[in-house]
């Protein structure tokens, strides 16, 4: 891996938009196909998820991925 | 994996617990020259069962490293292998990739304490070097074929062994044991400490 590169926190909005939508972690992994550890691991920064399922994620809530994900610039 | 094969599996699985419970059944009933009829009867239909146990073990052996699909679903089972959605399949390549690598570690260690090896000994002064009665002997063994110590020419000299060291002294069945131990331990272990890190620490 190259070290020259600055190092991408990758946030997210899950937690909030499923409050929105008034959906469990459960109920929103079996809507997207994934556990609910998955679900857990996205929300709290611990897995960044495939671009696969971040397409299905903002499918589920009719909204775009940047409005789910976005990018912050960690000086390492 | 085909039908035979999950039936000769399950028939292989649940007939394991059978097989010891006939041996140590037997175990008293040593067999004899002049042993009873219905012992020795007993002793053929053991050694029947066994026999095909043993064939069915090779059997599922042989299936197990040429066929993909049974190879994947009997021993993700028999490894605790789970992989239901794709943080799953990650964290199982990064386990499977440690497991990999320590075990490749063990294997090259196991190799030097097996090909390696020392004597620290003493020889009668009449066969002293230099007034030195004092031996250090160190020799790399490399043998392709597993084959029994000879003694060599030098052995013939009357020496007194202080420290002796001619490669692992446990069976290359152990080491296999232990190594497929090692596998399923050390994957578990790599799986355990990811997720946990991976739900609980946050980012990494």
């Amino acid at each position: 891996m190259s070290k020259c590169l600055p190092q991408l926190k990758i946030i997210n909005r899950l937690h909030v938009l499923r409050a929105e939508h008034r959906i469990t972690q459960e109920q929103l992994a079996k809507e997207v196909g994934v556990t609910r550890a998955t679900i857990v691991a996205i929300e709290r920064g611990g897995y960044n998820p495939s671009l696969e399922l971040a397409f299905r994620l903002a499918r589920y809530f009719q909204t775009d991925i940047k409005s789910i994900f976005s990018v912050e610039e960690e000086n390492k | 994996m085909n039908r035979l094969d999950s039936i000769l599996l399950k028939v292989f699985l649940y007939g394991l617990p059978g097989v010891v419970a006939l041996a140590v059944f037997l175990y008293p009933y040593r067999l004899g020259i002049d042993a009873a009829g219905h012992v020795k009867l007993l002793y053929n239909f053991a050694g029947f069962i066994f026999a095909c146990w043993m064939m069915l073990s090779i059997h599922l052996s042989v299936r197990l490293m040429v066929s993909g699909p049974f190879r994947d679903k009997a021993l993700a089972k028999l490894t605790f292998i789970r992989e239901r959605d794709e943080r799953e399949a990650a964290l199982t390549g990064k386990a499977a990739k440690t497991t990999f690598l320590t075990s490749l570690a063990i294997l090259i260690f196991l190799f030097c304490l097996s090909s390696f090896q020392v004597s620290i000994y003493r020889v009668p002064p009449e066969k002293a070097v230099n007034g030195q009665t004092g031996v250090v002997s160190l020799d790399l063994g490399f043998n392709l074929l597993e084959r029994s110590r000879q003694a060599k020419p030098d052995d013939a000299i009357q020496k007194k062994d202080i420290f002796s060291y001619t490669g692992l002294p446990v069976s290359s069945t152990t080491v296999i044991l232990v190594l497929i131990l090692w596998q399923i331990i050390s994957y578990n272990y790599s799986m355990r400490r990811l997720t946990k890190c991976m739900e609980g620490n946050g980012p990494r």
